[in-house]
């Protein structure tokens, strides 16, 4: 916003950075705080989070309740790290996956109820995965709609075909299935959820900084105009973004599923924030091109650790409402501030 | 320019005449075109089967009144290209403000500053720090959402005027409720704001070209800071209707209201980017919106199918774009012909 408010300064500040290009390097010695805290400052607000936790609030070092973070910070954090695409790719946000993950929990539960095959469900689901991604990311991608209302429709679209198909109902699954086990299964403390997160956040970092599509949505997300003129079809970047998010969405569905061994079509509500709180404050930033899947990963630790206290604390739904959307801002801010401080 | 339209829509040809390009011409000129579209067909269809929508108008308006009004907010903000996600929470949170003060002229004017201070706020973001309009108020959307919850501990709060609520549901002019004279009285104040008025006229320039009226010496920020207290001001009258007309505020209200006011002024053909649109466009889009869910309510449809119809609707209008989709359908006739080769021209 500040570009167009004072164009002449901005211009100047320009010509003046080129013309003392050489002093450049000793500038960028010079420390600044807020850049730094808008970089690296995810690290600190959460080793100073869990200290605080972990000393002034009864119950947070215990070991029953550290695996309940990691089970609830599991399929939250498969969709932040997923939906990391779309936020690099300068989208804003993935709305969508509120309705995603709810889908996908259904699916899982009423089709492999009804049919007795896990596979067949997941299948299922990944064929809606796929949709939604498709249809978001052609929205987006092709025709250049603003990615907040194509997923604010589809979110609505979404939510109100499974509300109709579903009937608002709660799906139980089978005491001793295979999802349950799942749901159950620990590796010493950490739930096997944990691991999936982490194997799903080493692939993705894995695409986003090794291979030419990651590098894409990075160049995509910071630079548009420049992207489409280097030649490449910009349209595929933006919906492989979706489609990566859609099945983060799915993953994050599945595992919340088995962890309750139950499905209902409000299973997605606060995904949408609490991803997009996750990827902020981790330091990955919305004006696109800038960010990473494992600053995602820590962001998820410090919105996970957040909620747990607040939890612990006593706090209401309507507090960690009011501190998630703070933090939003906050993060937000940071960077924007963080941008100027460093553009100045 | 006539071979592209051809290529689009080799359909239309088939009823070719002058009258036609005529008609094209205006539609390329306005962009209210989708609307009215949509105006005919709903009406038309909803006559056919559900008349019963236009013999008892007055439930139609009162719609109309509910799906418009924070739509018509809406529309001065989005004309300056920014978003604001946070009416639906404005309306929650200004209607609890209001019911937890006892003292119901009190009571209004809190919540009527509410909306104002949330618009400043919001402004604030955007202009000053300098966060993306989505983000911010996507924050403040979770934020007051939040508030609302916590003013009114988890559930809906009394109006201890309860009288002054069950007059406000009376006929107040004719077969008016005061919910709609309202609606008409901000549906005019606003669009003689922005067509006579020098300061809402800016909001186009704002919207078209923010550097242009930067160099014009149109003061940008404090155009963008008007918006958003229009906005949040609307919202706050929205949530005071409501909490009347139900004698009670409910935190969870107008949980429906941000995709149909969203839904409203983008087929009403306010771009997204800003510097197009007009408020006439809005009223037209909520009242076929408004005619659609009322004729849809009759007919026995359920909520949920409602909100896929009116999120088809949004999704629909959101990427027919009229300024840009000649130049989509372009791309994507390139996207499709080749994979890899396709170079979309600017959108």
């Amino acid at each position: 916003m500040s570009a167009p408010e004072q164009p002449p300064v901005e211009t100047q500040d320009a010509v003046a950075t080129a013309l003392e290009e050489p002093a450049g390097l000793e500038q960028e010695q010079e420390f600044k705080l807020l850049p730094w805290l808008a970089d690296r400052g995810i690290v600190l607000f959460t080793l100073v989070l869990i200290l605080f936790a972990a000393v002034f609030v009864d119950g947070f070092a215990s070991l029953a309740n550290i695996t309940d973070v990691f089970n609830r910070a599991a399929p939250i954090g498969i969709v932040a790290v997923a939906m990391t695409f779309v936020v690099i790719s300068a989208n804003y946000l993935d709305l969508s996956v509120v309705a995603m993950v709810a889908t996908a929990a259904v699916t899982l539960i009423a089709v492999s109820n009804s049919t007795g095959s896990i596979a067949m469900a997941m299948l299922a689901a990944l064929g809606i995965a796929l949709v939604y991604g498709l249809v978001n990311g052609v929205a987006v991608g092709v025709f250049k709609a603003n990615a907040v209302i194509v997923t604010l429709s589809t979110t609505f679209i979404g939510l109100g075909i499974l509300r109709w198909a579903s009937g608002g109902s709660i799906y139980f699954g089978p005491q001793d299935g295979a999802i349950r086990e799942f749901g159950l299964a620990k590796l010493g403390p950490f739930p096997l959820s944990m691991l999936v997160l982490i194997l799903i956040t080493l692939l993705l970092s894995y695409v986003l900084t090794r291979t030419t599509f990651g590098f894409l949505v990075k160049s995509y997300g910071s630079n548009r105009a420049a992207t489409r003129l280097a030649g490449v079809n910009t349209a595929w970047v933006v919906i492989g973004a979706f489609v990566i998010s859609a099945i983060g969405a799915m993953i994050g569905g599945f595992v919340l599923a088995a962890f309750s061994n139950t499905a209902v079509s409000t299973n997605g509500t606060g995904y949408d924030f609490r991803a997009l709180a996750a990827i902020v404050i981790g330091g990955t930033s919305v004006f696109g091109g800038k960010g990473s899947v494992l600053r995602t990963l820590l962001g998820v630790v410090f919105v996970s650790v957040l909620t747990n206290l607040m939890v612990l604390s006593g706090l209401g739904f309507g507090l960690q409402q009011m501190a998630i959307g703070a933090l939003i801002v906050a993060a937000v801010s940071l960077d924007a501030l963080a941008r100027k401080a460093g553009a100045a | 320019m006539t071979d592209q339209q051809q290529d689009t829509a080799p359909g239309l040809d088939l009823v070719s005449s002058e009258g036609l390009s005529q008609w094209r011409k205006v539609l390329a000129r306005r962009t209210e075109g989708r609307a009215v579209a949509l105006l005919v067909i709903v009406s038309a269809v909803t006559l056919v089967m559900e008349p019963i929508v236009f013999t008892s108008y007055e439930v139609t308006l009162g719609r109309l009144a509910l799906i418009g009004l924070v739509a018509l907010g809406l529309t001065a903000v989005i004309l300056m290209g920014e978003l604001d996600l946070a009416v639906a929470s404005t309306l929650a949170f200004s209607g609890v403000v209001m019911a937890s003060i006892d003292n119901l002229a009190l009571g209004i004017l809190a919540a009527l500053a509410a909306g104002l201070l949330i618009g400043v706020v919001n402004a604030f973001f955007v202009v000053v720090v300098g966060i993306n309009s989505f983000i911010a108020t996507l924050g403040m959307l979770f934020f007051l959402r939040g508030a609302a919850f916590v003013l009114s501990n988890e559930e809906p709060v009394r109006l201890v005027a309860r009288d002054a609520g069950i007059a406000f549901g009376r006929p107040l002019l004719g077969p008016l409720t005061p919910r709609i004279l309202i609606f008409i009285a901000a549906f005019a104040a606003l669009q003689l704001f922005v067509t006579r008025v020098r300061a809402g006229r800016e909001f186009y320039a704002v919207g078209g070209n923010r550097e242009a009226a930067y160099d014009a010496g149109i003061p940008v920020r404090r155009r963008i800071f008007t918006g958003f207290m229009i906005s949040g001001f609307v919202s706050a009258l929205a949530g005071i209707i409501n909490t009347l007309e139900r004698t009670a505020a409910d935190p969870t209200a107008g949980s429906t209201v941000l995709l149909a006011s969203f839904a409203a002024a983008i087929i009403g053909g306010v771009l997204l980017t800003g510097g197009r649109g007009s408020i006439v466009g809005t009223l037209i889009g909520a009242a076929s919106l408004g005619i659609l869910q009322v004729g849809l309510t009759l007919s026995g449809v359920q909520v949920d199918v409602q909100n896929i119809v009116i999120g088809a609707i949004l999704f629909i209008a959101v990427i027919t774009d009229p300024s840009t989709l000649r130049a989509v359908l372009g791309n994507a006739r390139a996207f499709l012909r080749s994979g890899s080769e396709a170079q979309p021209q600017t959108g």
